[in-house]
């Protein structure tokens, strides 16, 4: 019998959950400067274990993205009429390690980088690409408690300064959008993605939102297509999946209004989404992440497109996914860690 | 007739009589066609004629209790089972670990510990589950755990020695309205009920999905696996659509509940 990733079995107990915490916050720093990293300690995330040169184009590090207008869609459609825009997608700068300064490594990380980190004008800009400043526009008591994190997250002593992905929570948003690569699929009425960790169902039917008291990982969605831009209203999300290693957040009481807005080659995206929580922010704030597609051309990675190429008796490379089903969902953290004896 | 209507000096009237009778006839049939279109036993069709399966399903039946035929308990209502024949065929050590698995279901059942609940028992475990259905494949999202199976209908094989997984490695083919799948490479986490049936990492399910009316889906499974049961056995279970007003599935990932209350920061617990 085969495993494809590794079974933890672990009681759950603040000890244990510590345990891990701390055995795998280093291996995750090692992800810290992911794009330079060549040699890497077995970990079943986050790192692409390949050399660059078997990666495909180097979009995966990007310093700088090009602006996309909204606008009229002139590429190929759906026979829903909505634009194709179906397959598999990746961000193109960094990954959840530090939200504000993606290739900048995870703050206050105690392991020694490699590569020296240079001139912050050479890294890519913030996610957060208003205010300015390229800051979360917190209020004081949030600050506080990110700033708390960064620091607890390198040596937790409390079970909230574990990073919910290492618990195999979902990504929520918006974090997914820069763990993994993904897939969009279309169908008529809905836009699904299915990430490495959860998935999103976007509905495009007009139906009211959930219930208020109903409150989502991946929260809530409702959109539409204006032309090029696919625009989805985002409620009942539940706060819980955190932004990434630097600990930024969103509550229970934030709305997100979210814009894909594709390139007509269908080649990219950008996800512009203005957060909106008058219990965690000043104002609301815009988040920018690039995001390109990946075709049988490029070389599956472990990161940014865990695909491979069908079996089949025809000649034209037919891409599919593998399933995704976190392991640590099915063990150790999950309902069943406290098992009666 | 014509051959009569060309004879008679007054064939033309005739012809016309005949034309507007034809027309009667024609205009009757597309009413009937049309009719046909709005039938309740039309079943819904992709673009390429398939049987389209898009929507979001769920069964009424008992099956997750125990599949097999059985009284009322405390854990469980009374059920006729939905095993053909009654019992699952196993092999003497493996029942052996079935009563033991019964004995020990209030906590040993991996779905109460919120784990991805398999094949095929995902499917008539009392939530829903949305199919998503393109001509290449179906993907399937259920509600229990947010697990998503997709089953390909591109003519694609299985993968040679792959890994196992949770919900196998699907592979569906027509057989005229009926979507047949084959499922293997499981793992061996998954139950096949609350009751403690179980199987393999060799379980290999071949599924038969059919519909019985636009709204109703006739579910077939056949399990086999050399390892626990000694022979290949059947189940059927009947899926209803639902169709209540705004309908949704909501993410039920309840495998977090246990740290749910660590997240995010309160502004009144600094």
């Amino acid at each position: 019998m085969k495993n494809n990733v590794s079974h933890h079995k672990l009681k759950l107990s603040i000890k244990n959950l510590l345990i891990l915490a701390v055995a795998t916050a280093p291996m995750m720093a090692i992800s810290a400067d992911e794009a330079k990293t060549k040699e890497v300690k077995p970990q079943p995330q986050a790192v692409v274990a390949q050399p660059a040169a078997a990666e495909g184009p180097s979009y995966r590090n990007e310093t700088s993205f090009p602006k996309i207008a909204s606008g009229k869609w002139t590429g190929k459609k759906l026979a829903d009429g909505q634009p194709d825009i179906s397959g598999h997608w990746s961000n193109t700068i960094a990954n959840h390690n530090n939200f504000t300064d993606p290739q900048g490594g995870i703050p206050n990380d105690p392991a020694p980088r490699r590569t020296p980190l240079g001139k912050r004008e050479d890294r890519a800009p913030s996610r957060v690409s208003d205010p300015a400043d390229g800051q979360v526009p917190f209020q004081p008591w949030a600050l506080e408690e990110v700033k708390k994190f960064q620091v607890g997250f390198h040596n937790p002593t409390e079970p909230k300064y574990v990073e919910p992905l290492a618990r195999c929570a979902p990504g929520g948003v918006p974090k997914s959008f820069y763990w993994h690569g993904y897939e969009i699929a279309q169908y008529p009425g809905y836009v699904v993605f299915f990430f490495n960790n959860g998935t999103r169902i976007i509905h495009l039917d007009n139906k009211p939102h959930l219930p208020e008291k109903i409150k989502l990982w991946n929260a809530d969605s409702r959109g539409h297509w204006e032309g090029n831009t696919l625009v989805v209203d985002v409620k009942n999300h539940n706060g819980k999946a955190l932004f990434g290693r630097s600990g930024e957040f969103i509550s229970e009481n934030g709305t997100i209004q979210e814009k894909y807005i594709f390139s007509n080659d269908g080649k990219r995206y950008n996800y512009e989404a203005v957060f909106t929580d008058p219990t965690v922010y000043t104002r609301p704030f815009t988040v920018t992440i690039p995001a390109r597609l990946w075709t049988y051309e490029d070389k599956p990675n472990g990161w940014h497109f865990e695909a491979r190429l069908a079996t089949h008796a025809g000649k034209e490379p037919i891409v599919e996914r593998e399933e995704r089903i976190c392991t640590e969902n099915n063990g150790g953290f999950g309902i069943g860690a406290a098992r009666p004896k | 007739m014509n051959t009569a209507a060309i004879k008679n000096p007054s064939w033309f009237k005739k012809i016309g009589l005949t034309l507007l009778l034809l027309t009667h006839v024609f205009a009757f049939s597309l009413v009937t066609s049309n009719a046909d279109a709005h039938d309740a036993t039309k079943i819904p069709r992709l673009a390429n004629g398939k049987p389209d399966f898009s929507g979001i399903w769920q069964t009424t039946s008992a099956a997750d209790y125990d599949l097999e035929p059985h009284s009322n308990r405390k854990d469980a209502p009374p059920g006729p089972g939905i095993v053909e024949g009654g019992e699952i065929p196993y092999l003497p050590k493996a029942l052996e670990q079935r009563k033991k698995n019964f004995e020990n279901r209030a906590t040993d059942d991996p779905a109460l510990k919120g784990f991805t609940l398999g094949v095929p028992r995902g499917i008539y475990y009392p939530e829903p589950f949305q199919i998503f259905q393109r001509a290449r494949d179906l993907n399937i999202v259920h509600q229990f755990g947010h697990s998503v199976r997709t089953i390909h209908t591109n003519n694609t094989e299985h993968p040679e020695d792959p890994n196992d997984w949770w919900l196998g490695d699907s592979r569906g083919k027509w057989e005229g309205d009926t979507l047949v799948v084959d499922v293997k490479h499981f793992n061996d986490k998954t139950w096949l009920d609350r009751s403690g049936n179980f199987h393999s990492d060799a379980l290999q399910v071949v599924e038969r999905w059919k519909f019985l009316d636009p709204n109703t889906i006739e579910y077939k499974a056949t399990l086999t696996d050399a390892q626990v049961f000694s022979k290949p056995w059947n189940i059927s279970v009947i899926l209803h659509r639902h169709r209540e007003k705004n309908f949704q599935l909501i993410e039920d990932y309840r495998y977090t509940l246990d740290y749910d209350q660590y997240y995010p920061p309160k502004p009144d617990k600094k």
